[in-house]
């Protein structure tokens, strides 16, 4: 599973990233959000949303093997086996893997758990199945 | 502590001295925050008879326990002063995401006092916190302002800003934030301007700790699940506020040239179903709203974005000044906010302008040239600009319509359509009694958040004057308020009809304190009777005479619309008031009892 | 089949909390909301079906009718 995202849909309230941070880190902190939205204002007046694909590209250059896959495909980061090297944090192709040590002793990112989800009011966000490429 | 920044942030201008210091946890069990705060801090600090732009004035602006958490609309923070416009109580809400940031910063409370030698502005980031010079600002736009300092800090800062019209001190001078969010009413921003500050930026990047974080997850879940499954959501966040222009038009509660009218005959291009499909380009919401009401829209006839527009700026700068276009009312909020007025009043004191000019009243002469008729979009969009710059006619309408009306005399006073100084929002009450009666007893003056009463009206009988209306609109100024005193939206539980019962378990789960609404109620009592006492201390002959209603209502029925010939009888805006007196534990003038202070709590020092 | 009408957020004060009823075929909305003691004029917005219509629509078999209440007041 990974999560999808609709950015015209969104409105840019922030709701999905308070859940986010206390999915992820059992705190009321949208700093500490594994998810992106840039509101671009006045002009054009639009959010763009980053998400996470679960691609793996953070798994694999990571050198402690600290970010793994769980049962149902998504990735996501044992804490204690973080050294913070941010090796993983450039690789990102969408800019939601996160390392910010003023913030946390650990790197971060999406898990596929669903919470942004179920308060997101305008639908922006869903989950589905990793979509594969056919040949 | 469990909810709260923790700090209230003492900002004194004229010495450039900074300090924190820990929030009482009396006061946050007493007054919860926001409002609650603001009027604390009002009648404690600023003293009797101060002058509203002078150093002894404070602006104190507040989040609420809900703030930043995940509580369905927990985006509003409260601006507290002793309100330039009126002289009494100022307490205006604005929404966005300024209150939550104050909120991660740590914050319940900052508190501008003073008065800088020059133009600054307060800069925050967690702990840190200094005046910046903001000369090279001083002058500019509110929106432009905004997009400067975001370029210039990045997308985490959190920026409140004033236009010319603040640091000119005109009397309905609004703060503006995320490109259209206000702290409206009042002339919170003449005040702010008053102090040399242009903009406070804010960013925090701390948890806000709760009391029971497993219940705190289930109640806001359950908060977001009652909202999304809600019927209405759908309708409710295409449309927004504007989902009531039609039926405020057919309803005869549509502001129609200066309030003469309830009806529009062009308002049909002003409806919102027309708006969305015509200019809107995003929805954009507050802090954790799921339905947001915000609209942001393409202006393409003036090449220009602009927030909204939402329904209280059509109705004014709409239908009230008989302009039809809704690309014209969508740039002149625009223009209000960017140079930094109330867009509220500026429809309101423009319309009556108008109406003086139609009547010859006022003149060409009088005008600088401006044919000022209704509908004239040009000449309202030079008015606009004249008001926030002072110049010309702007320079009397600045002081808000009552004082203009009292200046110009020959019969206008009649028409200015105003309760306590405050300019009267979007809703013609000429024919809904428990409507007027909320906009009579308001607590800032004719403004209509705390109490909508107009479909109960519809419901019962509009003319009807009964206890049950008075009893209704009193429940409603002690209950709606507590969300700006919790620093939340009102609007999940009005407009989505969510049971009102799921904030309870949220808010124990947050704080650690049990409250049930009925608690929340008595706090929202008292609240509104310090307020009260407030505009007491404050003026030497408050009593019944501030609450009369706009003379409008009870002497001149409309000529057109859905609300022809339709008036209120004047001895029964006395029942009303009568009324509303009894219930509310005052005396016939309209000040609080005794026994009534003493059954809210409310010791003689405490509003001296 | 008959259709379904459903009341949103304070009209429900009015009908004691009830908020879902069955309705006969081929009576207007309007009718069918002064039967049940709501003035139609504190509704703002008639959905049929996922569509908006007007107070005057005639209710046809099987239709899902949602009526909305007039809020405001921000």
């Amino acid at each position: 599973m990974r999560l999808y995202v609709d950015s015209k849909k969104c409105s840019g309230c922030n709701a999905c990233r308070v859940a986010c941070s206390l999915s992820v880190f059992g705190e009321n902190n949208p700093k500490k959000a594994s998810l992106v939205i840039e509101p671009h204002f006045p002009a054009p007046g639009e959010y763009i949303v980053r998400v996470c694909t679960q691609c793996g590209e953070c798994a694999a250059v990571c050198p402690t093997e600290a970010i793994k896959q769980d049962a149902q495909g998504a990735y996501y980061v044992d804490f204690a086996e973080c050294n913070l090297c941010e090796a993983c944090v450039p690789v990102c192709p969408e800019g939601v893997m996160f390392v910010r040590t003023e913030l946390a002793n650990t790197a971060w990112k999406c898990t596929s758990c669903g919470d942004c989800v179920a308060v997101c009011g305008t639908s922006a966000l869903w989950l589905a199945e990793v979509e594969t490429e056919t040949a | 502590m469990n909810g709260y920044g923790g700090n209230i942030l003492r900002v004194n201008l004229t010495t450039g001295g900074i300090t924190r210091e820990a929030t009482p946890p009396e006061l946050a069990r007493d007054y919860l925050g926001g409002r609650g705060f603001g009027i604390y801090f009002l009648l404690k600090e600023v003293p009797r008879g101060a002058d509203p732009l002078g150093p002894e004035n404070k602006l104190i602006v507040s989040p609420g326990p809900l703030s930043g958490m995940l509580a369905a609309g927990g985006g509003k923070c409260d601006w507290t002063c002793k309100a330039p416009l009126t002289g009494g109580y100022a307490s205006a809400s604005m929404g966005g995401h300024f209150t939550a940031e104050l909120k991660y910063a740590g914050l319940d409370s900052i508190i501008l006092e003073g008065v800088s030698s020059k133009p600054v502005y307060v800069f925050i980031d967690d702990k840190k916190s200094e005046l910046r010079d903001a000369a090279e600002y001083w002058g500019q736009g509110a929106v432009d302002v905004e997009k400067e300092l975001k370029d210039k800090f990045g997308e985490e800062f959190q920026i409140a800003v004033i236009g010319p019209a603040g640091e000119k001190a005109v009397s309905f001078a609004h703060i503006n934030h995320d490109f259209g969010r206000q702290a409206g009413r009042g002339g919170v921003g003449a005040v702010m301007g008053s102090k040399n500050v242009k903009a406070i930026v804010v960013r925090g990047t701390r948890s806000v700790p709760v009391a029971d974080l497993d219940a705190y997850r289930k109640a806001g879940m359950a908060l977001y699940k009652a909202c999304k499954e809600a019927e209405g959501l759908k309708e409710w966040t295409s449309y927004g506020t504007t989902i009531v222009v039609s039926w405020c038009d057919e309803a005869g509660a549509l502001p129609t040239r200066n309030f003469s009218a309830g009806s529009f005959e062009d308002a049909k291009t002003l409806y919102g179903p027309y708006m969305r499909e015509k200019i809107v380009v995003t929805d954009k919401g507050c802090f954790g709203c799921p339905c947001p009401c915000g609209k942001y829209s393409k202006v393409k006839k003036y090449n220009a974005y602009a927030e909204g527009p939402e329904y209280e700026t059509i109705g004014l700068l709409g239908s009230n000044v008989g302009i039809s276009d809704i690309e014209a009312v969508a740039y002149a909020n625009l223009l209000c906010d960017n140079l930094g007025i109330d867009t509220i009043s500026a429809g309101n004191v423009i319309g009556w302008a108008m109406e003086c000019y139609e009547k010859g009243i006022l003149t060409k002469q009088d005008t600088g040239g401006l044919d000022l008729k209704f509908g004239n979009i040009d000449a309202t969009f030079k008015l606009i600009e004249m008001i926030a710059k002072k110049e010309g006619l702007g320079a009397l309408l600045a002081d808000g319509v009552k004082k203009a009306s009292q200046k110009i005399g020959k019969g206008s006073e009649k028409f200015a359509i105003q309760v306590k100084g405050m300019e009267q929002s979007g809703y013609a009450t000429h024919n809904a009694t428990s409507m007027l009666l909320a906009y009579m007893t308001c607590d800032v003056g004719a403004h209509h958040n705390r109490a909508w009463a107009i479909t109960y009206d519809i419901q019962v009988g509009r003319e009807k004057v009964v206890p049950e209306k008075v009893a209704r609109v009193i429940w409603l100024q002690n209950f709606r308020p507590m969300f700006d005193v919790l620093g939340a939206c009102r609007l999940q539980w009005v407009e989505l009809g969510i049971d009102r019962e799921l904030y309870i378990p949220l808010l124990e789960s947050i704080t650690g304190i049990k409250r049930s609404w009925e608690d929340l109620e008595k706090v929202g009592e008292r609240i509104w009777n310090l307020t009260r006492l407030y505009w007491v201390r404050e003026n030497a002959d408050f009593g019944r005479a501030w609450d009369m209603p706009p003379a409008r209502f009870y002497t001149e029925a409309p000529t057109s619309g859905t609300t022809k010939g339709q008036i209120t009888k004047f001895e029964d805006v006395n029942r009303l008031l009568d009324m509303y007196y009894e219930q509310r534990g005052w005396d016939s003038n309209g000040l609080p009892i005794p026994e009534t202070m003493e059954k809210l709590g409310i010791k003689q020092e405490m509003v001296a | 089949m008959p259709a379904i009408l459903r009341l949103s957020g304070s009209l429900k004060d009015v009908t004691g909390g009830k908020s879902e009823y069955t309705v006969e075929a081929g009576r207007s909305v309007r009718a069918v909301l002064e039967s049940l003691g709501i003035v139609p004029l504190t509704v703002a917005l008639v959905v049929v079906n996922g569509e908006q219509h007007t107070k005057d629509y005639i209710i046809q078999d099987g239709d899902a009718v949602r009526v909305l209440a007039v809020v405001g007041g921000g």
